[in-house]
């Protein structure tokens, strides 16, 4: 059998022998040299060549140990020595980033670790991992971490002696930013996303029609939003924020930060915060949820991971002048978490005096709108064994100007004036409380208080309201000293009513509004008119009144209205259903102050209309209180102006009216000629019966009066 | 003849019928003077004869409108000209008192005035609900659409929501300068009356409002 097989096999192999021609030389003549460079032939291929690792990228340096002196190991004893011990923590520290496939823990020559410690990770992405995150740890008061990969260090040396200047880049001219604030007539600018956020339209206010300035279709894929002063247009997208402006609306400015969800502005425009609270799950390692961007240079400034129970978005709130910003974190520590409001100082964003804000079990803080000064509470403990506080500090001094005790506080709610003059404090206090089985906290004998704190007095006093309804809504005045309350006093009706605030005494009732079916209000910016608003489940009520003496000026209804904008100088104001809360019936309308309305917007699918903010005005106050005076002179323009406008207006639309006539005529002539020379075909089709000239109802009805005999009487008179 | 088209229902595809009404025979779908079946488009909502019974119009529900001569054969009928002017079904279509235009009321929101001869859409007037009807007055360049929500939205939103109004438009202009109110249901169909002194109305609330023109109507005028 063998044998057959292998006479078979040779006898192959001798066929294949037969067939075998040698086969051509392939290789290169000897003196052949390459003239194509192996990275253009293989470019691509050679980026994924396996390269050694130098075997030193997986080395982390950390710097800044304790020092422990090498104890002898007592034999037979369990007890670690204290080397042991402190090589455990730290240990237990670094394995969270990776496997430690080496370290090294070089002693001096007084027996002592000199401090610093070698790792070796199996991958070099570990080791950076580790980096990022335990450079600056704090291990105790006194040691914290610097830990740097060890390749940074070649790096540093290598660093050259001679330095060379950046290259100059090329300035973009981005125009004239700030172009719409010359509009010779004052027209204000608007946004409206409309289409269900597909087509976004930039209008200017004029009248008597609005005129489209852009118009673009996608240009987000979220929402927009303006900047505090006006100057950008932030739209977002999937990959992150981009800002446009000028008078193209080109854009100015990219920011990357995939999966942003909501962005913020600091109040002079200065910096941009963007959240995407998909970045740490999704994201690559090492992004942020939370990230500070500096706008004019589009550089990322710091980032924060999302606390898990900050649900409340802006994050990070800003000091008025943009110097500092603030975030209220939970903060573990040794005993427990703690409650810190931590507050960065700009432009370097690092933590002021290196050191947060503890304060435990604070809820909420605000900035005053006019002075770097933070208002934060904190509720009180153990059903008012220790009362509730509020307290004002100044940054960055930290010291603190007036701190109140509260007694009897269930919630709490700061409203800051907009010239940062008082403070309004609402507290929502009971009478007793009673506790629960499910261990819920029933409150009884709910009432309401407001403190309002004058923040330019000496001392800064404090004076108290009570108001035993519920409140609805509250509102300060934007420019002045009044503020406006809702009150709810039966399930269907509310009063509105109007206070004056004056330092040494409680605040001054000036007016109740009674039965007023509104839940919302809005004041003008520039105060004195407010318009009381009822939305929702009222259907969309307005009332505007005038606050010097309380009349109501105009009332009038946007049948389910959703939101009330008012333009930043305070004369008109729009009021819109918007596609995300109603779905039909999306539109704008435009109203003035007074309460009459200008236009009726019906756009398909409208989700938002948004004025365009203005920086504050530049005018001194003299200049504004000479302007005021000379109010006739200029007015007595202005009429001119507006009637010029007018009869333009109308000279066009009698123009354009005429020439749709003469067009339509024309054709219609057309039309009838072409309709008699087919008349002979009508007759011929209908048997002769002229249908053109009859006429529905008739004019041939004649008239036939006909006498009947009824009844027949005869009467005998004698 | 009469003109009639049937629905896509139980498996059959829409079709337009021709026939005959002179005899009883005639009357008999199945020899119709022409048949055209629309097997593979969208079927036909509304129709109109031309103006010498040259031609049929038909309005679609994907908003098309179709010309057929029916000159050309037995049950062939040519589609001669066809726009696409309307995003959305068309619910009504109404000649003018002459035949040479006519209007088409659609879902989508909109009323277009088209010539007959050549399909050309020449005004259009815009509303914010979807039109139901639409009639062109006899004796001014007045136009008259009803609309409203959809009959099934009705009940889940109020009356006054609904804005269920006749509205007025100039032909030429194309702007509304007047509404009649009174029904509380979305307009169904709408006529002007042949001597333009009056038109009629009918809802989905079961009512019909027949409405007379007060002499202001007649003497109301737009500058130009």
């Amino acid at each position: 059998m063998s044998r057959r097989k292998n006479s078979e096999s040779i006898g192959n192999d001798s066929e294949f022998g037969d067939n075998y021609v040698e086969e051509p030389d392939f290789s290169d003549p000897e003196d052949f040299v390459d003239d194509i460079a192996e990275e253009e032939l293989l470019g691509d291929i050679l980026q994924h060549k396996p390269k050694e690792t130098g075997g030193f990228d997986s080395i982390i340096v950390v710097d800044g140990i304790p020092q422990v002196a090498k104890e002898e190991k007592k034999p037979g004893s369990d007890q670690k020595t204290r080397l042991e011990k402190l090589q455990n923590i730290i240990k237990k520290l670094y394995n969270s980033y990776g496997t430690i496939t080496n370290e090294y823990w070089p002693i001096d020559a007084n027996n002592k670790t000199k401090g610093y410690v070698f790792f070796e990770y199996k991958r070099p992405e570990q080791a950076a991992e580790a980096v990022k995150a335990t450079n600056g740890h704090k291990l105790d008061k006194t040691h914290t971490f610097v830990v740097n990969l060890f390749t940074d260090f070649e790096k540093y040396a290598n660093i050259s002696e001679t330095w060379q200047p950046p290259e100059p880049q090329p300035y973009p001219d981005l125009g004239n930013l700030h172009y719409f604030l010359e509009e010779p007539d004052c027209f204000n600018q608007y946004a409206v996303l409309s289409d269900a956020g597909g087509s976004t339209a930039i209008y200017s206010n004029s009248l008597p029609e609005p005129t489209l300035i852009e118009e673009r279709k996608l240009w987000t894929e979220k929402y927009i939003k303006w900047s505090p002063l006006g100057t950008y247009l932030a739209t977002l997208h999937g990959k992150g924020v981009a800002l446009w402006g000028g008078e193209k609306f080109g854009q100015i400015k990219r920011f990357s930060h995939p999966g942003v969800e909501f962005i913020d502005f600091s109040p002079c425009e200065k910096y941009l915060v963007t959240f995407s609270p998909m970045a740490e799950s999704h994201g690559q390692p090492g992004a942020h949820a939370i990230v500070v961007w500096e706008v004019l240079t589009g550089q990322e400034k710091r980032s924060f991971s999302a606390d898990r129970t900050a649900a409340v978005w802006p994050a990070l709130r800003w000091s008025h002048n943009d110097k500092y910003f603030a975030r209220l974190q939970r903060v573990e520590r040794k005993d427990g978490p703690v409650e810190t409001i931590s507050i960065y100082e700009t432009p370097s964003c690092g933590l002021l005096d290196k050191k947060s804000l503890e304060v435990p079990g604070v809820r909420d803080f605000s900035w005053s709108p006019s002075d770097t000064i933070i208002s934060y509470w904190v509720p009180e403990v153990n059903y008012g064994e220790t009362p509730a506080r509020v307290t004002l500090l100044k940054i960055p001094s930290r010291e603190v100007i007036r701190t109140k005790n509260l007694f009897s506080v269930i919630d709490l709610k700061m409203h800051w004036q907009s010239s940062g003059e008082h403070l309004c404090v609402k507290v929502d206090r009971y009478n007793r409380a009673k506790k629960e089985k499910d261990d819920t906290i029933k409150y009884v004998g709910v009432h309401y208080n407001f403190e309002i704190f004058h923040l330019r007095e000496k001392n800064v006093p404090v004076d108290s309201m009570e108001i035993k309804d519920k409140i609805m809504a509250f509102a300060w005045e934007p420019v002045g000293s009044k503020f406006a309350i809702v009150t709810s006093v039966s399930n269907t009706s509310n009063n509105v009513s109007f206070y004056c605030v004056k330092s040494g005494t409680e605040p001054a009732l000036l007016k109740t509004l009674e039965k007023k079916a509104c839940n919302h209000l809005f004041w003008s910016p520039r105060g004195q008119h407010i318009i009381l608003a009822g939305l929702l489940n009222l259907n969309g009520v307005f009332e505007f009144v005038d606050t010097n003496d309380f009349t109501v000026m105009g009332a009038n209804d946007h049948f389910m209205c959703t939101d009330v904008e008012w333009d930043p100088t305070g004369r008109y104001v729009f009021t819109a259903v918007s596609w995300w809360g109603h779905k039909i019936d999306n539109g704008f309308w435009l109203w003035t102050f007074q309460g009459r309305v200008v236009h009726r917007h019906n756009v398909q699918r409208m989700c938002n209309v948004q004025w365009r903010p203005r920086p504050k005005t530049l005018l001194s106050e003299r200049q504004i209180k000479n302007i005021k005076k000379n109010l006739n002179k200029y007015g007595a323009q202005f009429d001119l102006k507006d009637k010029m406008r007018a009869s333009r207006a109308s000279k066009e639309l009698i123009e354009g009216r005429q020439r749709l006539v003469k067009a339509f005529t024309e054709y219609r002539n057309k039309c009838i000629e072409l309709w008699k020379e087919q008349k002979p075909r009508r007759l011929q089709l209908r048997d002769g019966v002229d249908t053109d000239s009859l006429s529905a109802g008739g004019g041939e009805m004649e008239e036939e009066s006909v006498e009947l005999i009824v009844k027949k009487e005869v009467t005998i008179i004698p | 003849m009469i003109a009639y088209t049937t629905d896509k229902a139980m498996g059959n595809p829409c079709e337009i019928f021709v026939v005959d009404s002179r005899t009883a025979d005639g009357l008999n779908a199945a020899d119709p003077i022409v048949k055209i079946p629309i097997t593979n488009g969208p079927k036909v909502t509304s129709m109109l004869w031309g103006p010498l019974d040259e031609y049929l119009v038909t309005g679609h529900e994907s908003g098309e409108v179709v010309q057929w001569d029916l000159r050309s054969g037995k049950t062939e009928g040519k589609k001669t000209i066809m726009t696409h002017e309307h995003s959305n079904k068309i619910n009504d279509m109404q000649l003018n008192q002459d035949g040479t235009m006519f209007i088409t009321a659609s879902k989508d929101h909109t009323a277009k005035l088209f010539d007959m001869a050549t399909l050309e859409p020449m005004k259009t007037f815009k509303t914010e609900r979807p039109v139901n009807s639409a009639s062109i007055s006899p004796i001014k360049d007045h136009i008259v659409l009803g609309g409203g929500q959809d009959a099934m939205d009705v009940t889940t939103t109020s009356s006054r929501q609904g804005k269920f109004e006749a509205r007025f438009y100039h032909l030429i202009f194309e702007e509304e300068f007047a509404r009649v109110k009174g029904h509380f249901g979305p307009i169904n169909s709408l006529m002007f009356h042949p001597d333009g002194k009056s038109f009629a109305s009918g809802g989905e609330d079961g009512y019909i409002r027949l409405q007379e023109f007060d002499p202001a109507y007649f003497e109301f005028r737009f500058d130009y």
